[in-house]
């Protein structure tokens, strides 16, 4: 990756990790899947858990210099305020957050203190409906757009929550979708869509015309298995969850591989007060490689990730903040690696 | 009501997942409690004190209550030596008295071998909970699990009772015939047989059951109030089961903690009550523990993996007070930042086993232990 | 096709998977027995429901931290997979080469066993058992990390000879120490910390790490070892190979191999089938597809008297059942139930007692586990809107004019689920139940009305019986 950054201007450095696993409430994420940031630079972090653990559902809230400040949304269940499967989060222009729950078919509005205000909860397959809501996204004017994945579509609200248009099909065609996960809109409106089971990522304009798509299936340089979120910055660069090949990729605004990030974590403030408690934790760590050689039958990304800490492990979604930082959200070590442009 | 003489009982709660003795028993007179733990702490005047040293977690007043009647013995520093801190495998210590090696047989378990030697009573030893914990787990020693009473038993799902009494009635048959020529055939029929019985029984006992108690709808307090049922319909039953948390608390310490105490000493307190109401607690021994403490020192948010613990003894034959030796909170004293266990596990076994049950403690917990003095000879 | 071809094609189905539907049965049938042993003994791609839709939408799974989630993984792997021999003998290996997570606190790595197993448990027995001890969960569980060249640790060495391979009596003290010796230095990679985390079931700071092999040359005892007789500087691969040349490996494997496939007591024509398998073991230069052939093909296992002749042990019957009602084939909240319903049966998957296994055969039932079993299986079963039942009704419904009278609708039940074989007066208390509401008319039935709901109950009091318990 290394040899491709150095002959690009592109170039994302590493900046910090956030996060420690918990299994409790309070302090910690439990299998976060995404992040949202409020206009005072609060992080709110969705802890999706699943359902033998949907006690530890919630949103939890903490700062960048990682002081946990509370939570809202907690339990797991059928209320206003409760989730069953949350998968992704988005601020509006008035800093309220919109939540998206795809068992509840479902997307919840709280105020930025996690107060309830308003939810959409019609399932079906009409206009406005949802079977299983997942990524979502919402532009400068305040337009929602949510990826509704069992009706393979997307469809886009306005600020008021009424229905605008929708776009997509099931199948692997241009417009059409298979399984799509995660979504974003740059500035000038253009949306992108993780087609999570097309191994690509397909881009509209805000009213559903299709422009390109970006992939295909595979290991390399600007192929993805299973890309689950997308994130685009303010001169157009995409940054992609290449979630089933455990990596980061960035593509230029033409689709072109600028750089691929496998992660490089290192031990946020939680994570230090927690070895400072734990000594013989701390000193046989000390000695050892966490990123080991692995023999063959571990060589997918899946098992290297499992035995490689510092990797990314279930990458579900990217998200840039208010800065242009890059969020990694991993569901699987719990945790918030951060990135920033050189 | 006259308290009658009948068979003691023996009532057992599990804190899964590591209950905090510093939080729970705190020695609030001790400024190194507060230099180890500056973030999940009780402040002083929060404590209910036993004395200037120690104090009870406000969240747990209803059992201090208890105290102040005399009715609760606390072993502080109880555990093993060479203490695992992985959940499973100390819980599976405590479960089978064994801590040198895996085994398969509960203490508990073998007591009811003892108690019931012919397995003539299914109900000898009934879990409040699903599946069974394994402290009661010992070959050829029935035990029912029953997950909520007023519906345990065979075809939860028939709602028609009508339907149901007609499917109980087939089971009843189909499990009935002796086949002869297959022995196992023959067994699946006698278990069936067994279960139905155990069943029909069970189910009895709500019916039977009247109390001014009103139990709170939290899990412990629901099995507390079941075992009451079951205890009060004059089943057989010896050993009563059931467990509660998780106390696994690594973050989120004082909420967390807070509120799976006010739940623990609300339910034991309204189940003694109903003992009282019911004339049972002379006869009744309630033994509450967890598989290990947790570190002295504090993590910011909560307490991770530790060693010696408290056990909680209550009863009204109970010779109340603090057993065992709180462990000091000295550097020097700590084993590898953990309070030290100074008396084993097994001691409390052995007294509840000799000296409430009856039994000769030594097959069951795999050895000679010098009992506590928390119950007469 | 004859009912005694679907008989038996049920009974090795029952056997060598777990169990089939009507549907699929019809299909094998179509086949012919020895092909389909074949299709058994060369397992393809096995996955109906893949491993990427499995991880989006059960994080648990994705991440297999904990035991119960690992448990529900491989629960749907048995219920969905398209090579159940594969499953089947994953299962038989993980109650011979018994790991338990209490000890490891790590799931991840115990289901990287169970694939060992799926690759390497048909093949030969020294490339299986080199695999096994080089498993860093069975290093762990056994203490092998700790079996230094300068202090060793015997006990995976007696485990490998008195449980895994040899049997009580067929070895010396002295051999176990030779053994011992001959594995110092396998451990697992970052062997301290992992053992660290594994005593204290840390998760932190960023959940588990998983573990591989790792082979420490500086602490291997690379000394001469006199070992079954034989000397020479042995490494852990020489000492594997010397086990399986021995007749006492052959005949251990073969019995248990018997026990877990054919049933659970052996008689004197079940002794003459473990001959039959053992001379298959040496004649494949010790290879357990040619062993397994040698069973499923005989004379003993088609015949009447190995039907029914095991009892059902709790994922057996969980599994069995759930492929039955055709529940649970896609992503479903609550699987990790069905894992856990087999734990109140008496076996967690993942979680074996000890490092000997469960005790099976009767010990599997008391009373206790009894209701569970009968519980779940009616509860799978009489659920109208669980596909396998929803096929049961539509082939009443159109394979007899949809009016069934009481003996009909018993034997036909009894039959699409099995066919299950009952005893007489098993039979009369179900046409007894049955008779209570006179003829069942399915001709214009409706998902959930009376008349479904009746085949309902029916099929969930024709898997309470006690031959249903028995595979």
């Amino acid at each position: 990756m290394s040899t491709h950054a150095a002959t690009k201007t592109f170039t994302l450095e590493y900046v910090k990790t956030i996060g420690l696993t918990t299994n409790q409430n309070g302090r910690g994420f439990v299998n976060p899947y995404d992040v949202a940031f409020s206009k005072d630079g609060r992080i709110f972090v969705l802890n999706h858990c699943d359902s033998a653990r949907r006690n530890l559902m919630r949103v939890g809230i903490c700062s960048y210099d990682e002081e946990y400040l509370g939570e809202f949304g907690k339990g797991g269940g059928p209320a206003d305020d409760q989730f069953s499967s949350p998968v992704a989060m988005a601020f509006d222009s008035r800093d309220r957050i919109y939540i998206t729950d795809e068992l509840h078919h479902r997307v919840t509005i709280f105020d930025s203190a996690g107060n309830f205000i308003n939810k959409w909860d019609a399932s079906g397959s009409g206009d406005g409906e949802f079977n299983g809501p997942a990524g979502i996204a919402i532009d400068g004017q305040d337009n929602v757009y949510i990826v509704d994945q069992h009706n393979s579509r997307v469809q886009k609200f306005d600020s008021n929550g009424s229905y605008v248009t929708q776009w997509g099909e099931a199948g692997s065609g241009p417009s059409q979708f298979n399984l799509p996960w995660g979504i974003a809109v740059d500035d000038s409106g253009q949306v992108y869509v993780a087609d999570w089971r097309n191994d690509r990522i397909q881009k509209f304009t805000s009213d559903g015309k299709h422009l390109a798509s970006f992939g295909e299936s595979g290991e390399g340089d600007g192929q993805f298995y299973r890309p689950s979120g997308v994130a685009v910055d303010s001169d157009g660069y995409i940054y992609v969850a290449d979630w089933g090949n455990e990596r980061v990729q960035v593509l230029g605004p033409d689709g072109s591989f600028q750089q691929m990030l496998r992660g490089e974590a290192t031990l946020s403030k939680w994570a230090h007060d927690y070895l400072n408690v734990n000594l013989e934790e701390k000193e046989t760590r000390a000695i050892s490689n966490l990123t080991p050689d692995l023999p063959p039958q571990y060589n997918t990304p899946h098992h290297i990730s499992s035995q490689t800490e510092p990797y990314f492990w279930g990458p579900v979604s990217v998200r840039l903040d208010g800065e242009g930082k890059l969020y990694v959200t991993e569901s699987n070590r719990h945790r918030l690696q951060i990135y920033q442009r050189a | 009501m006259v308290a009658s003489q009948k068979s003691p009982n023996l009532v057992v709660i599990q804190l899964i997942g590591a209950n905090d003795p510093l939080n729970t028993i705190i020695p609030y007179g001790n400024p190194l409690y507060y230099d180890f733990r500056p973030n999940v702490h009780m402040k002083p005047e929060e404590v209910l004190p036993i004395d200037d040293d120690f104090g009870f977690t406000p969240h747990a007043g209803a059992i201090k209550s208890l105290w102040d009647q005399g009715k609760v013995a606390l072993i502080n520093g109880i555990g093993y030596t060479n203490p695992n801190r992985s959940h499973f495998r100390s819980m599976d210590v405590w479960h089978t008295a064994q801590p040198d090696k895996i085994a398969t047989e509960g203490w508990l378990g073998r007591a009811m071998r003892e108690l019931d030697p012919n397995a003539e009573n299914v109900l000898t030893g009934v879990n409040f909970g699903r599946g069974l914990p394994r402290s009661l787990s010992c070959r050829g020693v029935p035990v029912a699990s029953v997950g909520n009473l007023e519906t345990y038993g065979l075809f939860p799902d028939l709602k028609d009772e009508q339907e149901k009494h007609y499917a109980l009635e087939a089971f009843a048959q189909m499990y009935g015939g002796a086949e002869a020529h297959d022995a196992v055939i023959d067994f699946l029929g006698q278990t069936g047989r067994d279960a139905l019985k155990g069943a029909d029984i069970l189910r009895t006992a709500p019916a039977k059951y009247t109390s001014s108690v009103e139990y709170a709808p939290n899990g412990i307090a629901q099995s507390l109030k079941n075992a009451a049922q079951v205890m009060f319909a004059d089943l057989g039953t010896r050993i009563y089961y059931t467990s509660y948390g998780s106390f696994d608390t690594h973050g989120g310490e004082l909420a967390q903690h807070a509120s799976l105490w006010d739940d623990v000493s609300g339910a034991v307190s309204d189940f003694y009550a109903d003992l009282e109401e019911h004339g049972r607690e002379d006869d009744t021994l309630i033994y509450i523990w967890t598989e290990f403490g947790r570190r002295i020192r504090d993590n910011g948010s909560g307490t991770d993996h530790g060693a010696g613990g408290t056990a909680f003894i209550i009863g009204n034959k109970v010779k109340g007070g603090m057993y065992g030796e709180y462990p000091s909170l000295k550097e020097e004293d700590q084993l590898d930042g953990d309070l030290k266990a100074n008396n084993d596990f097994r001691q409390t076994y052995t007294t509840i086993l000799e000296r409430w049950l009856g039994l000769d403690a030594g097959p069951i917990v795999n050895g000679r232990f010098e009992p506590h003095d928390f119950l007469d000879k | 096709m004859s009912s005694q071809e679907i008989g038996q094609m049920a009974h090795l189905l029952r056997r060598a998977g777990f169990g089939a539907t009507r549907d699929e049965l019809e299909e094998y049938v179509e086949k012919g027995y020895e092909a389909v042993v074949e299709e058994l003994l060369h397992p393809g791609d096995p996955q109906n429901l893949p491993d990427d839709i499995i991880r989006r939408y059960h994080t648990e799974q994705s991440e297999l931290r904990l035991a119960d989630g690992a448990a529900a993984y491989w629960m749907y792997r048995m219920i969905t997979t398209k090579c159940p021999l594969e499953d089947k003998l994953a299962l038989f290996w993980h109650g011979l080469f018994a790991t338990a997570y209490v000890k490891l606190n790590q799931a991840r790595v115990l289901l990287n066993q169970i694939d060992m197993f799926r690759r390497d448990g048909l093949g030969n027995l020294s490339t299986l058992m080199v695999e096994m001890s080089k498993d860093p969960a069975m290093i762990i569980w056994l203490d092998n990390n700790d079996n230094h060249k300068d202090a060793p640790n015997e006990n995976f060495g007696r485990e490998l000879l008195e449980l895994f391979s040899l049997g009580i009596g067929n070895y010396t003290e002295q051999d176990v120490k030779e053994c011992a010796r001959a594995f110092t230095g396998w451990t697992l990679g970052n062997a301290e910390y992992m053992a660290s985390r594994a005593s204290r079931d840390s998760i932190w700071p960023y959940s588990r790490i998983a573990w591989h092999f790792e082979y420490r040359d500086y602490d291997h005892d690379d000394g001469e070892k006199t070992f079954l007789g034989e000397t020479g500087n042995f490494s852990g691969d020489d000492i594997i190979e010397i086990i399986v040349r021995q007749e006492a490996t052959a005949r251990f494997i073969c019995t248990r191999l018997f026990q877990f496939f054919a049933a659970d007591e052996v008689d004197e024509a079940g002794e003459q089938l473990i001959n039959s398998m053992v001379q298959s073991y040496w004649d494949s230069n010790h290879e357990i597809r040619s062993v397994l052939r040698t069973l499923f093909n005989s004379e003993y296992f088609k015949s009447d008297q190995a039907r029914f002749a095991r009892v059902k042990g709790p994922v057996e019957l969980v599994v069995g059942a759930v492929r039955l009602a055709g529940s649970y084939r896609t992503p479903t909240q609550g699987i990790e139930q069905v894992a856990r319903q087999a734990v109140y049966m008496g076996q967690g998957l993942l979680q074996p007692p000890s490092v000997e296994g469960w005790h099976e055969g009767i010990e599997w039932v008391d009373s206790g586990a009894l209701v569970e079993r009968v519980n779940f299986v009616a509860h799978e079963m009489s659920n109208v809107n669980n596909p396998g039942v929803r096929r049961i009704i539509e082939r009443l419904a159109t394979e007899n004019g949809g009016v069934l009278s009481p003996e009909k609708l018993v034997d036909q039940c009894l039959d699409l689920l099995g066919p299950v074989m009952v005893s007489d007066s098993t039979r009369k208390s179900l046409v007894n139940f049955a008779a209570r509401q006179g003829d069942l008319n399915l001709t214009d039935h409706q998902t959930g009305d009376d008349a479904e709901q009746r085949v309902a109950t029916m099929l969930g009091l024709a898997t309470s019986t006690r031959e249903f318990q028995l595979a």
